[in-house]
């Protein structure tokens, strides 16, 4: 078995070594196919996370009818506490809404000089269970609270969310469309080239036919080298993809960058990089496979 | 019937014959006949001349015996493996058990004497010391120990076909089969060649050797297979010790 393993790996290096060139564009063009995959996994990945961050920050602000009486709010806070959904319900006065826009403006608070709190509405935060964030769920509170008379309007951002996670959705749809083109031209490119480097070694396949070479000992250097060829592939587009990540914030102006550092840009999980690394193997396993069906047949 | 089992753990049902072929035909898709009604057998031992001029179907009867080729019908039996039931798949087992020299040397012309000659035991499960070893015991026997680290383009065409001897032979095989083995080779080298297959048949070893030069039949007289587009036409045993006694008498 150690033997055999040595072989594999002494045949599978010389391989290589001598078909270099073909080789080496089998890995760049590996790498070219999963680099996209991997950007459109890894803009999927952050797009996904930033939906989550806000589904799980999702809350439905219900402005109360002006006028509505004081002693009105207490119950309707009861009443709405006890809806199918809600978590907590806060009461937001006109002078809370006042020192909340205060503290946003900042050092630009003299803007709302002159203004009365009380031409801003009060309103009802409410925080949602961790079920019902979502963009499904969130309107059957909406339903609910919309029958309820005192309310003027209810704000929940319902067409960011929802367009948000179109976009996701378009993403994944996009990054497994591409990803089967992707595997079918990998596929292509390593059994091409393993073709090659089997034609290069025509005559000793020959004579290994001859004295009778089992078809594992023909056959497995190069499935070894397809299953090379696809790790280093995918390697690389991992590698380059880490570049452009950790590139992107050296040239973002630091006013964006205040603002993405509210929305963090993830790199890929290591499980997520281990699956594109086994991928590419996998690839390449099969890419050498097809090469292999068509010219390794015992003659 | 015995059964006996070969070093390279390939169970073999032995049959008297070493090889059998029963009514074997053989026709291309472009409807050429190569084989016709083809029916002998080859016990242990022999050594067995396949006569023909060519065209008349020798090599197509080798490549039958070693799997390269299947026939179109008929039945086929080397060292008692039925070669011709469907599914069979154990041709490298087969060519373990078989040594096969040809006319086209088929050497690797990047590697040395001793190297060409190791790498068929490498290739059958032999670690690389060993196949070395080995593979320099055997050059010594068919005369080339000084040249085991030349380059084989240094080599002349009857050294080529020496280590392509060797070659077949590194796995002691118990069967060899030989197509056309000195057809590239000048009077000088034939004999050299001859000497070589000669001896192993004084060993014991049974020799299926095709070739289109009835001269060769002259000098080594055993028995003598003829075979002509594509049917044996006569399939006679020599008997040897006579033909060598009539020899010392004369």
């Amino acid at each position: 078995m150690m033997f055999f393993l040595q072989y594999v790996m002494r045949r599978t290096f010389q391989n290589m070594k001598g078909n270099l060139f073909p080789n080496l564009i089998t890995i760049g063009i590996i790498a070219i196919s999963m680099l996209i995959f991997s950007t459109f996994t890894l803009l999927a990945f952050n797009l996904s996370n930033c939906l989550k961050i806000w589904e799980d920050k999702i809350e439905v602000i219900a402005y109360l009818k002006r006028g509505t009486p004081s002693s009105e709010v207490e119950p309707l806070l009861k009443k709405t506490r006890l809806l199918e959904g809600v978590e907590a319900v806060r009461y937001v006065s006109p002078y809370d809404a006042m020192a909340f826009m205060e503290t946003k403006l900042g050092g630009q608070k003299n803007l709302l000089e002159g203004i009365q709190p009380m031409v801003l509405p009060p309103s009802f935060e409410i925080q949602l269970k961790k079920e019902f964030r979502n963009s499904t769920r969130i309107k059957e509170v909406v339903t609910h609270l919309k029958m309820i008379p005192q309310f003027e309007e209810i704000q929940y951002g319902q067409e960011w969310v929802e367009t948000f996670s179109v976009l996701v959705h378009v993403l994944r749809l996009t990054q497994w469309i591409l990803g089967g083109l992707l595997l079918i031209a990998i596929i292509f490119i390593t059994s091409n080239t393993l073709q090659l480097t089997i034609s290069s070694r025509r005559e000793e396949i020959e004579v290994m036919h001859w004295v009778g070479a089992s078809p594992s000992f023909i056959g497995v250097p190069f499935y070894v080298e397809g299953l090379i060829q696809g790790l280093l592939g995918g390697g690389l587009a991992i590698l380059f993809l880490l570049f452009l990540h950790q590139g992107l914030f050296l040239y973002i102006p630091p006013s964006m960058q205040a603002w993405l550092a509210k929305i963090p840009v993830l790199f890929l999980p290591p499980e997520t990089i281990a699956w594109i690394l086994l991928g590419g193997m996998v690839l390449g396993f099969f890419g050498s496979f097809v090469a292999s069906m068509r010219v390794l047949k015992y003659q | 019937m015995k059964k006996i089992e070969t070093r390279v753990s390939f169970v073999l049902i032995m049959s008297e014959a070493t090889i059998e072929m029963h009514h074997v035909f053989k026709t291309y898709p472009s409807q050429i006949s190569a084989l016709s009604d083809v029916t002998m057998e080859i016990f242990p031992g022999e050594f067995t001349f396949i006569v023909g001029p060519s065209g008349s179907g020798k090599s197509t009867l080798l490549r039958i015996l070693f799997c390269a080729e299947r026939p179109t019908s008929g039945e086929v039996l080397v060292q008692g493996v039925h070669i011709t039931q469907p599914g069979f798949k154990k041709i490298h087992q087969l060519r373990r058990a078989m040594g096969i020299v040809s006319q086209d040397f088929k050497l690797l012309r990047d590697r040395t004497v001793n190297e060409n000659v190791a790498f068929t035991l490498e290739a059958t499960g032999h670690n690389r010391k060993d196949a070395k070893e080995k593979a320099s015991e055997i050059l010594r026997r068919v005369g080339l120990e000084e040249r085991q680290e030349d380059s084989i383009l240094a080599l002349s065409a009857g050294e080529q076909q020496r280590i392509t001897i060797a070659r077949a032979l590194v796995n002691s095989p118990p069967l060899l089969l030989a197509d056309e083995p000195t057809g590239n080779l000048d009077a000088k080298m034939t004999v050299e060649v001859m000497r070589i297959f000669a001896d192993l048949h004084q060993k014991g070893m049974t020799i299926l050797f095709a070739t289109q030069y009835t001269g060769l039949i002259k000098y080594f007289p055993y028995r003598v297979i003829q075979i002509s587009n594509g049917q044996i036409v006569n399939g006679k045993k020599v008997d040897v010790s006579k033909v060598e006694e009539e020899k010392a008498g004369e």
